[in-house]
């Protein structure tokens, strides 16, 4: 059940300074792939300056008229550049990659744990979306510019630094004159910046509502056709898809203004290059192959400044992917250490009450005790309060008032593992997870075997049609997998808590989501499940209260009756009349 | 279920067509784009000549004049190149946008109408979003490609009249370089892909372990689960770093092959040039364009891999545009005047045996069957999707095979199990047209028992609702359903199973409210083993088998042992 709660309270983003100070910790672990790929970068940036230069020593041999023989030197020099280059570009990318692909995976690694390891209270105030976003798009935003923006930025970078020093060292005013075509391509990124992050924010956006329509519209088709709204529905995919093209049209324009302010900046240094090496040419201050390697140089740069401004803010939305990942990685780990608890299994509500939202409760001074091997039933209409007193009595959530006891020991003072281990859950809401059914009731003891996986199956009634699945037990299920019934996949669901075989069991209408077949098969592993456990079983039909221990009737957030199916039914009370309605006697 | 209806071809694009149709539904943005961008390639290549040039006129003679008017050579040509591509670039980016828009709908309206083959929606998705995509880029292809051809073109004519050695050396060496590097290329791309599968399946588990934190957490497997993910996580780590390294390889490779290239052409251009027989200004300019002229070469390979990737996607959506689609309905309008009774005369399907049924206006009637595969059927045959191998069913006398459309979609309102609320808020999931007053929505609100799903979020009906209605529980959606059908309110309504997911409390208040709705004459079939809607039906039909055993009320059929162990559960 979802709490009803307006404000969304976000996970933690890090500041840019605690960001960087994460990521220098891991770094410094591996200072052998940090200083290969920083060297193998550098040696890459060194090579390529080797070849216009060596291209204006022929120029000058031609011009000075020197002898064939003479070019043997220069061309050398190409020939040993490109085998410098290449074998350093070889251990660039893999060593760059050695060196900062373990830090992204252990930190998506961390980002997972502390997400999984949120308290409710925590995961209801952020909410699944914000938690999937950073384990989904942030991640593969930083994985992706670890893959493509960081290598391609990292080699113009080199290539840039180098051919500038190439420039001053063939003379310090060509060098100069290089460093005047600076501004024309900073004014370029400078139009660029402020107008590329809310298009393409905005591109993203309608991306996201268009492929939103698209699946609502797929997979719903047969709901749309029943209610004869595939108008509407098409429309809808229209309307964004429009809205999507248009956006791309506007992102592509400004991509192109762009380009357009870049080759201004690159007519513009080229001009000058040439003038520079004109003016200094007929001033006998440099040769004319010197003014040659210049142009060559500035020539060759093209590339690496457009890649470099064309992953600009690729690298800027990495950096915003990676705040929120430290932000949540840095988050304290939890306590998982699992304690006993030894005495009878009794659980024991006492005087709770709560309140989802200040101000709105919706449970009042509720008591209750469930003996140790019990089973009590909750009935009442939706709203009344079930699911919160499940979750209460589960330890999942803390009451506003009153206290929970479990097997005598109050339920805050023992650490969240404990009590996970102890209380089991199962909720309607039905989930199977990716991998096969192996991997699905493993999560809930990783040492089984085989023997003890089909036990579980078998308390619950699965094993046979297991079996039947094309690879039994390695059978791939969930999303891309073989497709499994709600019934299957809450028949999973219990095969885990029998593995688990904790002494508490709480079902909170586990067995709602059956639909229309195979309803009754989750009925009897559902009672198979609570047999010799203490539990608490919020239910969904009434034959579910008929056969438990007591019942407990809520409305609006008290118990109104309580006693065993027979006294109700005696008592003739609101259990009573339902009973008559249901069973029609 | 679905044999046996009629099916007919629409008349679908070829596979040609859909890849072609990118050029020639887009003729005019086709047709000045392209020689934009053949006009941007072209200044690209005069750049380095334009630079040797200027060496040769102006830097090595010292003349201002020839040395200026070279430079306005530069600057134009630079702005021809520019404005070439911007607008060459976005006429074409025109096309493919239209284009792939285009598609995207003709698939989508493909995909809501019933078929006898049904794709899953993963399957559609990729089809209206990459295939699309795939397939309009055929325009950008066709524009670099031709710019490419003309640019080489003219810079072997250039080269040859310069001189002919170096240009059979140039040209012949250069595409050789290409194609060495091309050699290991595949071995890249099978690593990328295998990386990025590993990627995908680290980022799948990481979503699918948050999409299921609640059952995760109820029963303590949090830790588990974080140890699962990291097994995937260091997967995917070795194998991102063996593709990096493949990366690095193939990065060296073109470095060392177009470096030796150009000391192969640096030592030739430098003889000629000192024997006198090439221009110093020829000399720069033969460099620049062996530098340059890698790109249209590798452009031109990479092309033809583009376009066997386009040809494929139009594969794939001609297929898909071309499966058959079931036609439902035929000529017959329903007679005014009739009552709209809704009967099942002698139907006998592969799960159903001479089934007689009748619900006439103002009647519950209820359907149990001990086999879902008898409800898939019954339900199969009231939406249309299947038709009885002998019987008839009809609607106000008239058989629903031949029942015009319009009609059937005025009167009948099947409702599958599975509906789920559309996107919007509460409100539109019931009420999508904002047609109802407030007291009509009352009304539909407390006869679903509905009310307390707008109670449950502080926004009320404005609350927003996803797709499917994924952030509401199973019971919440089924009462969205009901009050949606209700505020429909059609002649004849049929439900299945509605309500599943629904407590035995408030079950009983939507059976009432069924109840309180007959006085509008509706026709309401409610195919159920619910005890509660069974008992609030006039009466019930009882299949088993796929035979009618008995027809009566809920309350006299308890008598019978085998009813009561099939419904009361």
């Amino acid at each position: 059940m979802s709490a009803p709660g307006p404000a969304r309270e976000l996970l933690p983003v890090a500041t840019g300074r605690a960001t960087t100070r994460l990521l220098a910790r891991r770094f410094r672990r591996r200072p052998g792939a940090v200083s290969l790929a920083v060297t193998a970068f550098l040696l890459t940036g060194a090579a390529g300056i080797v070849a216009p230069r060596a291209l204006g020593e022929i120029v000058d041999l031609v011009q000075t008229g020197g002898d064939s023989g003479d070019l043997t030197l220069p061309v050398l020099a190409i020939a040993i550049a490109a085998v410098v280059g290449a074998l350093a570009a070889s251990v660039a990318v893999g060593a760059l990659a050695q060196a900062t692909i373990p830090v992204l995976a252990e930190l998506r690694e961390d980002v997972l744990d502390r997400s999984l390891h949120l308290d409710s209270g925590q995961l209801e105030k952020a909410g699944t979306g914000d938690v999937m976003a950073r384990v989904g798009d942030d991640v593969r935003t930083v994985t992706d510019s670890l893959d493509e923006a960081v290598p391609v930025l990292l080699t113009s970078l080199m290539a840039i630094v180098f051919t500038a020093g190439g420039l001053f060292a063939l003379d310090w005013r060509l060098g100069l004159a290089g460093a005047l075509a600076v501004p024309g391509y900073v004014t370029a990124l400078r139009w660029y910046l402020p107008r590329s992050g809310p298009v393409y924010r905005a591109e993203r956006v309608a991306q996201g509502e268009r492929a939103e329509a698209l699946m609502s519209t797929l997979e719903h088709a047969p709901t749309i056709r029943a209610f004869g709204r595939e108008e509407p529905a098409l429309g809808e995919i229209d309307r964004t898809s429009v809205n999507a093209r248009e956006l791309a049209l506007r992102t592509f324009w400004v991509l192109m203004r762009y380009g357009a302010r870049m080759n201004r900046a690159e007519a513009i240094g080229v001009v000058i290059i040439l003038t520079a090496g004109f003016v200094l040419v007929r001033g006998d201050v440099v040769t004319v192959g010197a003014a040659t390697a210049a142009a060559l140089y500035f020539h060759r740069l093209f590339n690496p400044i457009g890649g470099v401004l064309f992953v600009f803010d690729d690298v800027q939305s990495a950096g915003a992917s990676l705040t929120r990942l430290a932000g949540v990685a840095l988050l304290p780990e939890q306590d998982d250490r699992v304690g006993t608890l030894d005495g009878p299994a009794r659980l024991e509500l006492r005087g709770i009450g709560h309140a989802w939202e200040p101000g709105t409760p919706v449970l009042h001074e509720v008591d209750l005790v469930v003996e140790p091997g019990e089973r009590v039933a909750v009935v009442g209409a939706s709203g009344a309060g079930k699911s919160t007193v499940a979750a209460i009595a589960a330890g999942l959530t803390s009451p506003t008032s009153g206290r929970t006891f479990l097997a005598g020991h109050d339920v805050d003072d023992l650490g969240a593992a404990t009590v996970r281990r102890h209380v089991a859950v199962v909720s309607q809401e039905v989930h199977v997870f990716t991998g096969t059914v192996r991997d699905n009731l493993s999560l809930a003891d990783t040492q089984a075997d085989d023997d003890a996986l089909l036990a579980a199956l078998e308390v619950v009634g699965a094993r046979r049609w297991v079996a039947a699945l094309p690879e039994g037990l390695d059978t791939r299920v969930g999303s891309f997998g073989h497709a499994l019934t709600s019934a299957q996949a809450q028949q999973l669901a219990l095969a885990r808590v029998a593995l688990l075989d904790p002494p508490f069991v709480v079902l909170d209408e586990a067995t709602a989501e059956a639909g229309s077949s195979g309803a009754r098969d989750l009925e009897v592993a559902a009672s198979e499940i609570v047999r010799g456990r203490t539990a608490l079983v919020v239910a969904h039909r009434l034959t579910q209260a008929q056969s438990a221990d007591r019942v407990v009737v809520m409305d609006h957030g008290r118990i109104v009756e309580l006693g065993t199916h027979d006294e109700l039914v005696a008592a003739g009370g609101q259990y009573a009349t339902l009973w008559h309605a249901w069973s029609g006697s | 279920m679905g044999t046996g209806s009629r099916t007919a071809l629409a008349t679908a694009r070829t596979s040609r067509q859909i890849l072609f149709g990118p050029i020639t539904n887009n003729r005019r943005l086709v047709a000045s784009g392209t020689p934009l961008i053949v006009l941007w390639q072209m200044c690209e290549a005069l750049v380095p000549v334009m630079i040797g040039v200027t060496i040769d006129v102006g830097i090595e003679t010292g003349e201002l004049g020839p040395f200026l008017l070279s430079c306005l050579g530069i600057v134009v040509i630079f702005t021809f190149l520019s404005y070439g591509y911007r607008f060459g670039a976005t006429f074409m980016n025109r096309a493919v946008q239209l284009e792939s828009h285009r598609i995207r709908l003709e698939i989508a309206e493909k995909a809501v109408q019933p078929a006898d083959d049904p794709k899953l929606a993963g399957e559609w998705l990729s089809l209206a979003t990459s295939d699309a995509d795939k397939v309009s880029l055929l325009v950008r292809q066709f524009g670099f490609t031709v710019a490419s051809l003309v640019t080489v073109t003219a810079t072997a004519i250039y080269l040859a009249r310069t001189d002919m050695t170096l240009a059979l050396v140039i040209l012949f060496g250069l595409p050789v370089t290409v194609g060495i590097t091309q050699l290991v290329s595949p071995v890249v791309a099978r690593r990328t892909d295998r990386e990025q599968s590993a990627i995908a399946r680290v980022a799948g588990l990481g979503g699918d372990l948050v999409a299921g934190l609640r059952p995760l957490k109820g029963i303590g497997a949090e830790d588990a689960a974080s140890r699962r993910y990291r097994g995937a996580s260091q997967a995917a780590q070795a194998s991102s770093i063996v593709t990096a390294r493949s990366w690095g390889y193939m990065s060296g490779l073109t470095t060392l092959v177009s470096g030796l290239f150009l000391a192969v052409v640096a030592w030739l251009a430098g003889s000629k040039a000192i024997e006198g027989d090439l221009t110093l200004g020829e000399l720069v300019a033969i460099v620049g364009l062996t530098q340059f002229l890698a790109e249209p070469i590798s452009m031109l390979g990479a092309l033809s891999a583009q376009f066997a990737a386009s040809t494929a996607s139009a594969r794939r959506l001609h297929t898909a545009l071309a499966t058959p689609v079931r036609v439902r309905g035929g000529p017959d309008r329903l007679p005014p005047d009739t009552p709209r009774e809704l009967r099942l005369d002698g139907v006998t399907t592969t799960a159903l045996h001479g089934v007689d049924l009748r619900c006439g206006p103002g009647q519950l009637v209820a359907v149990a069957c001990d086999s879902p595969d008898s409800a898939d059927s019954l339900v199969a045959l009231l939406d249309g999707s299947a038709v009885p191998i002998s019987g008839t069913v009809s609607l106000a006398g008239v058989d629903l095979q031949t029942l015009a459309s319009v009609d059937r979609r005025a009167t009948l309102l099947v409702v599958p199990h599975e509906a789920n609320p559309p996107e919007g808020t509460i409100r539109s999931a019931i009420d999508p047209d904002a047609v109802l007053d407030a007291a009509t929505l009352d009304e539909v609100l407390t006869a679903s028992a509905a009310h307390d799903v707008v109670a449950a979020h502080h926004d009320g009906l404005d609350h927003a609702v996803r797709s499917g209605g994924s952030s509401l529980s199973g019971g919440q959606r089924q009462r969205l359903t009901i009050a949606r059908s209700l505020a429909v309110s059609p002649p004849v309504l049929v439900l299945r199973d509605p309500t599943t997911a629904i407590d035995a409390v408030t079950e009983q208040q939507i059976a009432r409210g069924l109840q309180g709705r007959l006085g509008r004459g509706t026709a309401t079939l409610v195919v159920t083993t619910s005890p509660t809607l069974l008992a609030a039906a006039d009466h019930v039909v009882w299949i088993r088998s796929g035979r009618v055993t008995r027809v009566a009320s809920h309350h006299v059929l308890q008598e019978d042992p085998t009813y009561r162990e099939e419904v009361l559960r």
